[in-house]
């Protein structure tokens, strides 16, 4: 299968694209429409929108994802952050994606993940995971706005509920400093179904191409036109 | 006007915003009273047991058949193309609509099948088919997106296999069936509606 070259977007309560920086600072890039504009016409292999929750969510994520729903792209979409047991049967009753992007599900939540799988089918689901590695792996869990210990347990959950894994460097975010490879050495999950994001230089990219991995998904520099898609894939 | 199947699953916006970019009327359509003689679209991304449950409730499975029998055309689209076969192995098993001769398994291995693959079409090809002598585009070339875990064999039948050696599209008289998704095939997927719709 071909290796991807994909692209995040996060988009904040007013409906901005907006690039984040190592989970700390944020910078607007502009109205999501406009971005994922460029990104449709760009040929980007796949769009991954996610609305970034810390702590407990609320329910704004619905109405973004509602808006984007009338942004007519023809790139395969995944949309993330704030999907819950209270507005799954409102997000999934008309899908405008292809992919559902969870986090915080991947812990506690088996029955969420049940039921997007029975209505959007396995091959739809994706698994955030930002991470970091010190002193081990720990990985993001957006409700409780804290990085935990990853357990072999988690593993084999995320090996039965997800069709894919998005690995995200949570220390390069939004950074040119290199994605962290290192954490290759905690993954049990199979590689050619792991996408990964943050710090990515054109060398990662390539490294990955070699790995085997599924794809990356790149941020803003996507929109740089430095980075031509076509080139890295 | 294309009729769009809507029993609250799939990804039916994303198929409004591609018949929309060609300017292509359409509608959903969610009983059996208000489905018209034109195009019929199952679209995919959902599961195939749930799926199937929803369309026989509302009896819209016997319509399609019985449409499907008197030469309506019918596109299926990734679980949309799936559900035409006899049954699938989704969901411990569901028995699907038995349009064509063929089931549809688990990749081998559990695999999945995400991504692009080179895509060419010459309708030339398929000269015995009424639908594209009247066609004046006969060939669709660039590529498609695929993300699915499951696969359609059909027997005997003319699929047509792409280089990922998937059955990756069906075509035979008014039955369409495309295991990628088209409807997100950037303009691959625009040129290729212009061509079977």
């Amino acid at each position: 299968m071909s290796f991807r070259i994909g692209a995040t977007v996060l988009i904040d309560h007013n409906g901005n694209a907006v690039q984040s920086y190592g989970f700390k600072k944020k910078r607007i890039l502009g109205n999501v429409q406009k971005v994922l504009k460029f990104l449709d016409a760009y040929e980007v292999d796949e769009i991954h929108a996610i609305v970034p929750l810390k702590g407990e969510g609320d329910d704004k994520s619905s109405d973004i994802f509602s808006r984007l729903s009338e942004i007519p792209i023809s790139t395969p979409l995944g949309i993330g952050g704030g999907i819950t047991e209270r507005n799954i049967g409102e997000i999934t009753k008309d899908p405008f994606f292809e992919r559902c992007i969870f986090n915080s599900a991947i812990f506690n939540n088996p029955e969420l993940l049940q039921k997007a799988k029975s209505i959007m089918g396995h091959q739809s689901m994706v698994a955030s995971v930002p991470f970091i590695v010190d002193d081990g792996l720990k990985i993001y869990h957006s409700k409780t706005n804290s990085f935990k210990t990853m357990k072999d347990e988690l593993w084999k959950e995320i090996e039965s509920n997800f069709n894919e894994v998005l690995l995200l460097d949570a220390s390069a975010e939004g950074d040119k400093k290199e994605f962290n490879f290192e954490v290759f050495e905690y993954i049990k999950f199979p590689i050619d179904r792991v996408l990964i994001s943050g710090g990515l230089t054109k060398f990662d990219i390539n490294k990955a191409k070699k790995m085997g991995l599924a794809g990356v998904s790149i941020d803003n520099f996507a929109l740089h036109s430095e980075y031509s898609i076509r080139a890295l894939r | 006007m294309v009729n769009i199947i809507d029993v609250g699953l799939g990804n039916i916006r994303s198929i409004e915003h591609w018949l929309g970019r060609s300017n292509l009327l359409y509608k959903r359509v969610s009983d059996v009273s208000s489905i018209t003689n034109d195009v019929i679209i199952i679209p995919g991304v959902a599961s195939a047991g749930e799926y199937m449950r929803r369309l026989k409730e509302r009896n819209l499975d016997k319509e399609i058949i019985v449409r499907s029998g008197q030469g309506q055309k019918i596109i299926g689209i990734c679980l949309g193309f799936q559900i035409l076969t006899e049954y699938s192995e989704e969901d411990g098993g569901t028995e699907c609509l038995g349009i064509l001769k063929g089931f549809t398994k688990y990749i081998d291995g559990y695999k999945t099948h995400n991504g692009w693959s080179a895509f060419d079409f010459d309708s030339r090809k398929l000269s015995k088919n009424l639908h594209f002598k009247k066609q004046r585009k006969k060939i669709v070339s660039g590529r498609v997106y695929f993300n699915h875990e499951l696969e359609v064999e059909l027997e005997g039948a003319h699929a047509a296999k792409l280089d990922n050696g998937i059955t990756s599209f069906f075509i035979q008289d008014n039955i369409f069936g495309f295991q990628f998704h088209p409807e997100k095939s950037q303009n691959t997927g625009q040129e290729l509606l212009e061509l079977i719709i």
